[in-house]
Order: structure tokens, then sequence, then C-alpha cells
């Protein structure tokens, strides 16, 4: 049977790729951002979490998501670039040292 | 950090990687969200998903992946040898192929398809999502070679990346679970050229199969949509397809002119559709005429469709609609006969398209996934005004005429009609170039 080379169809690695920022050992006295995209109920599990982590954490100070941009849907990528800038320059000026993103289903 | 539910942190991480972040910290809710009621759902983030944030806030993982420079690959390494049985399993168990056989991708098969284009085989075409990999002449030429494509295809193909690549095709969305998938349209001299098809069966004769399917694994191994990783369509999807209009039978302008280009131009646009489905033909009767059947039909197929919650919706912060009406020539010409143009098509069916907002409200309640009611939607400038009205007022469901795109193909002889449901994504046309010896080869090629 004949023997056959054949080359990869992938495509070349485009991206550098980084790791991400160093967590933080203890959420008190850190202030944490939720960041919700208005789908999937996070309006259901935000409430819950917020009530979690400052259980645990009573110290902790939390940026609800309604403190943040959280209208559904956009097919325009340099619209979505934009907002997660605002959303970026947002949590910078609220003193977010984390934030939470969610719901992704 | 971010929260997912089962099944969507392969997806989560990919993401993560394709954007630059080899170890995104993820919580995971288990189960499906969407159906959980609030009760389920406290149970969930208490037992479960709270420990999951809390580790990723607070825990570095000691096993993420490292930093690196985006890694150069010598496109003309051999990644497999063997027989055409051996490759197969290869590219299958690295989920390179669609579940069909493919054909090997050679050296020199994929070198008798770059002979169809001017380009150099490095050069970068497009950096396509949801992977952000890099899609280069070499490896469209090897995805075309897999899918059973002839080298003269390649121009065709190297443009319809081209569009992939197009912000206004918005590929990245293709990964939704309303299993969402492109098709292809061709427009021009080209058409027949290639011979492909634009009449009775079009998107099953020919040519047509095989273009499809070389995009369809080039949104798999370029763009890196992987079935039930990256690309959720909770039913999968079927192999992408392609259309061609029927330039010499349709009483109106073809698509390709609409966007701008020269009839003579040879053009490829990438479209997407949620569904392949139902095709019902419009009949004249002794109390209505076919064009006005047509145009009724066409407006009750639209609400039938699966997310119509998104219809109304326009501008930067409503998902992008589109919808496809395909028109066979012999409902064209009926519609034309009775006076109606392309635009007056579009335009009918826009105002007839209409439901009462009662009805409309049930489905955003209960089938949408965004919690924000008809009314706070037209508030915020998402939806029409007239959204705000009273729940038997009766409202017209699309956001404007601009969501609904004609095409005439399929069998001349049959009156059928077919809606193609969309979203997130708007026709996206490109000119095909020719390499200048393109009669030549494509004559020798055809010998």
């Amino acid at each position: 049977m004949e023997k056959l080379d054949v080359v990869s169809p992938a495509g070349l690695d485009a991206v550098k790729v980084t790791r991400a920022a160093p967590r933080i050992n203890d959420l008190n006295g850190k202030t944490v951002g939720e960041i919700w995209n208005g789908v999937f109920k996070g309006d259901l599990t935000f409430p819950i979490i917020r009530r979690l982590l400052k259980a645990k954490f009573p110290g902790v100070k939390i940026i609800p998501y309604t403190e943040f941009y959280h209208l559904p849907g956009s097919d325009v990528p340099s619209h979505q670039r934009e907002l997660a800038r605002q959303i970026v320059a947002a949590a910078r000026d609220k003193g977010c040292d984390a934030v939470i993103s969610g719901n992704g289903s | 950090m971010v929260i997912t539910s089962t099944g969507f942190s392969r997806l989560a991480r990919l993401t993560g990687k394709a954007w630059g972040v080899a170890d995104l910290r993820i919580a995971e809710y288990p189960g499906p969200l969407g159906i959980h009621d609030s009760g389920q759902i406290a149970h969930n983030v208490e037992s479960s998903l709270i420990d999951g944030i809390v580790n990723g806030l607070t825990r570095d993982e000691e096993s993420g992946g490292a930093a690196t420079a985006a890694r150069s690959r010598n496109q003309r390494d051999i990644v497999c040898s063997g027989t055409a049985e051996d490759v197969n399993g290869f590219f299958a168990s690295k989920e390179w192929s669609d579940g069909l056989p493919i054909v090997p991708p050679t050296i020199a098969r994929v070198e008798a398809f770059l002979k169809f284009t001017s380009r150099s085989p490095e050069e970068a075409i497009a950096t396509l999502p949801s992977a952000n990999l890099r899609a280069t002449p070499w490896n469209i030429a090897a995805n075309a070679v897999m899918a059973g494509c002839r080298p003269e295809h390649m121009p065709l193909i190297l443009a319809a990346v081209e569009a992939l690549g197009d912000e206004r095709c918005c590929l990245g969305s293709l990964g939704s679970t309303s299993g969402i998938f492109p098709y292809i349209l061709v427009n021009g001299p080209i058409v027949k050229q290639l011979g492909i098809e634009y009449g009775a069966q079009l998107v099953s004769r020919g040519p047509n199969p095989a273009i499809g399917r070389a995009i369809g694994l080039i949104v798999r191994n370029i763009a890196g949509f992987r079935p039930g990783a990256s690309y959720m369509g909770t039913f999968g999807c079927p192999l992408a397809f392609t259309l061609a209009e029927s330039e010499d039978e349709t009483p109106w302008e073809p698509f390709h002119v609409q966007q701008g280009f020269d009839r003579n131009a040879s053009t490829v646009t990438i479209g997407v559709t949620n569904n392949w489905g139902a095709s019902p033909a419009a009949y004249d009767t002794p109390e209505q005429n076919g064009a006005e059947t047509a145009l009724q039909l066409l407006a009750r197929e639209i609400t039938h469709k699966t997310r119509l919650f998104n219809f109304p919706g326009s501008g930067p912060d409503a998902e992008t609609v589109m919808i496809t009406l395909l028109i066979s020539p012999s409902v064209a010409k009926s519609l034309a006969a009775a006076g109606y143009s392309k635009h007056d098509v579009i335009t009918q069916v826009y105002e007839k398209t209409r439901m009462p907002l009662r009805e409309f409200d049930w489905v955003l309640k209960n089938t949408a996934i965004m919690r924000t009611t008809a009314r706070e939607r037209a508030q915020a400038g998402v939806f029409p005004q007239e959204f705000m009205g009273a729940p038997d007022d009766i409202v017209r469901v699309l956001s404007s005429p601009d969501v609904l795109h004609v095409m005439v193909c399929g069998d001349p002889h049959r009156n059928r009609i077919m809606v193609l449901e969309g979203g997130h994504t708007q026709p996206t046309t490109k000119p095909i170039t020719l390499p200048s010896n393109w009669d030549e080869l494509l004559r020798q090629s055809t010998k």
C-alpha cells in the first residue's frame, strides 16, 4: 500500500501566552468586584456568593455587579474589546484587587 | 477568575489561552444553571461553587501553563507517515477530521493548491477566533485537500477565510450552544467557471459539498472550534454547505451587487445559520395568489424560529440577527411578476412578521437567557418603542428590514422557500482574487 507523508492542517500560534496574576492569600481588607454579563442567572448567584464570601472573610469589600456595565449581548468585536477596557478601568477606579466574572454557560 | 457551569470549563481554559492567559482560574457550578430553580442554585453555590471561587481567588495554581512566546512551526514538517487508513486514524485522534474520511494532505497535494494563488505559503491571511490561530495559504490548502476540494477552488477558499477573519463575521460567537454553523454563498463568473451548483439540489451536488466541508475543517483546525470543547451546539451541526445564486434566473440584482460589488466580480460570502430545516411550498389558490402566499409564508416561518427573542434587538448592545430567505426561482418570478422588487419583498416580510406582544413576552421570558423584559429592553433602546405597548398590541418582530437577506437559488421548477435563522454575524462578502494565469490553470486542471 502507498505510504503517504502528510502535513498538519492546524493553525499557527499567533498570541503570546502569559500567566494570570498571583492570587491573594487573604481577602480580608481586599476589594473584589463582580462582573456579570446579564445572562445565565448571575442575578441569583452573585448575591449568594457575596453573602458567603463576607461570612468567610468579614473584612472583604465587594463591589456588586450593578456597579459595573452588565447588559447582555454584543456581536461587534471592537465594541466587546472597548467594553472590556471600560470594565477594567472601572474595576481599577473602584480599587478592586480581584474580580469574579460569570456566568459562563 | 471566572465562573462556568459543568461542560464549559474546557471552553473557558481554551478561551483564556487564546487570549494569552495560560492558567485562567475557573470555578465550576455543577449542572445546567439555566433550568435550575432558586433553591437548587442556592444549594449548589453553597455546597460547591463557593469553594471553587475561594480557591481560585486565594491559591496559586501549581501546574499552570507556562508563559510562552507565540511558537513558530515549520508548516512543511511531516506529522504522520503511513497508509491512507493510518493517516485517517491519526487525524481522527488529533480531532483534525470531521468524522468522514479525509484526503491525506501530502506536500505535493498542498503545493498543487498553492499554484492557484500568488500569495506566499507563509503569509498571514487572518487570525481566526476562537483559538486565535493564524491562517496561511499553506494550512488553508491542507484543509481544502482534506475536504476533497480541487486545486482551482483555492482562490475561493482563501477569500472565504478572509471573510471568516473579518470583524463583521464575529466568528468567535460560532461556539454558541444554539448550534450555529457557517454557509458559503458564491456569486459571479466563478460560479460557472468552477461548475458550482445553483439549481436543483444545489447544496448536495457538484463541488458545493467539498467547498463547504473545507470551510468546516478550517473552522475546526485553524479557528480551533472543537466539538464539545469550544464548539458547543447542543445537538451538533451538519457540515457547512455551499450556495450559489441563480444569477440567470433571478429577476432581481444578485446578492453581491447589493453588497457593493460589480455584477461581473466573483465574490464569496460567509453567512451563518442555526437551522437547516423545513422548506414549505407557496401555492396559488382561487382565494390568494402565490406571491402573496409566499410573503405570508416567509413571515410565518420567521415567527417560528428558535431565537425569536433576539429578532427585535438592534445596536451595539443587541445580538446581531441575520435571517436569510432562500427563494426558488419560480417563487421569485411570481413575486416579480406581481410587482415586488427584492426591496419590496424584504419590506413586506418585515411588515408582515408580527405577533401579539403577550406571545413575544412569553417567548422572551421562558426561552431567552437574558434577564430583562421586552419593556426594559425597549427602554434601553435595544428593542423598538412598540415593545413598550399593551400585552394585546400586535408588534413587528424584526428590528428592521435590514436583517433580512434574499437569495434566489434552488430547483427552478419548485415553488419552495426556506428561512435560515442566524445570529451574531452580518453577511461578510469578499472579492475572490484570481492568479493572472487563471484561465490557463483552469484549462489544465479540468482537462
